[in-house]
């Protein structure tokens, strides 16, 4: 796997997190609600919430990574430094992804940390 | 320049354009003296419906578009791009420019089966690109 399909398979992470998203929503507020216009605001809670939190933070991160990886390719200056810092990232965010679904506290936190140092440390590397 | 760029300019266009048709009336209904501050409290006047509609597309949209940006760039990276990819990328714009006026105007169930266009067309890209 290169840094550009650790980036889409990044994407399918993000677009799976969507769809549990929605999932949950339809059982806590029904489809008929998801529909609307949604002009008056209804909460979820639980697991859906904390699934909503978790895609507002794997839409930041991707936010970051992306052009991370990017400027490394473009400027050719992958390596296997970089290749092994896409991989620490990918794998934190597969277990970010449960880790916050389920509330484990902790846990999240170091995971949310080896993403979060792993765009660093690619940023670093592209300068 | 790829059909995938090609669209992503596009959709990055159209996103210019949402922003205009939500900050013209949120302006106009919040009155400048609240947006122009900052915000620490909540408006005293209220938006209207169609108004906050188009302010939770436009958040849709730049979810929809970060996941598609990266489909687009990794495709054309990698040289990977096809009539396939390029179709779903069209699809992908039609869906996203429908789905505007879809929740301004309510529509019902509409809007959701839009976003599910765009939705799977950016999926069977990320795919594309991955295999």
């Amino acid at each position: 796997m290169t840094e550009t399909t650790i980036l889409a398979a990044y994407g399918l992470l993000v677009l799976l997190t969507i769809l549990l998203q929605v999932l949950g929503g339809m059982q806590q507020l029904s489809l008929g609600y998801l529909m609307s216009s949604r002009d008056e605001s209804r909460t979820v809670t639980g697991m859906t919430a904390r699934l909503g939190r978790a895609l507002n933070n794997s839409v930041v991160a991707m936010a970051l990574f992306a052009p991370a990886v990017l400027i490394l390719v473009l400027l050719d200056r992958t390596s296997s430094a970089s290749l092994l810092a896409a991989q620490v990232f990918l794998i934190a965010r597969i277990v970010y992804l449960p880790v916050y679904a389920f509330g484990i506290p902790a846990v999240r936190t170091l995971a949310w940390l080896a993403g979060f140092a792993a765009t660093a440390f690619l940023y670093l590397l592209a300068l | 320049m790829t059909p995938e760029l090609t669209v992503l300019i596009l959709t990055t266009l159209l996103q210019i354009v949402t922003f205009v048709l939500y900050a013209i009336p949120a302006n106009r209904e919040l009155g400048p003296g609240y947006t122009m501050s900052a915000r620490d409290r909540e408006p005293t006047r209220k938006m209207s419906d169609r108004t906050a509609r188009l302010g939770r597309a436009m958040d849709n949209t730049f979810e929809a578009l970060i996941l598609f940006g990266i489909a687009a760039i990794v495709i054309t990276l990698t040289d990977q791009s096809t009539p396939y990819t390029a179709l779903l990328s069209w699809i992908f714009l039609a869906a996203r420019i429908v789905y505007i006026p879809a929740y301004a105007f309510g529509w019902r169930p509409g809007r959701s089966l839009i976003w599910a266009v765009g939705f799977t067309a950016t999926t069977l890209m990320l795919i594309a690109a991955l295999f």
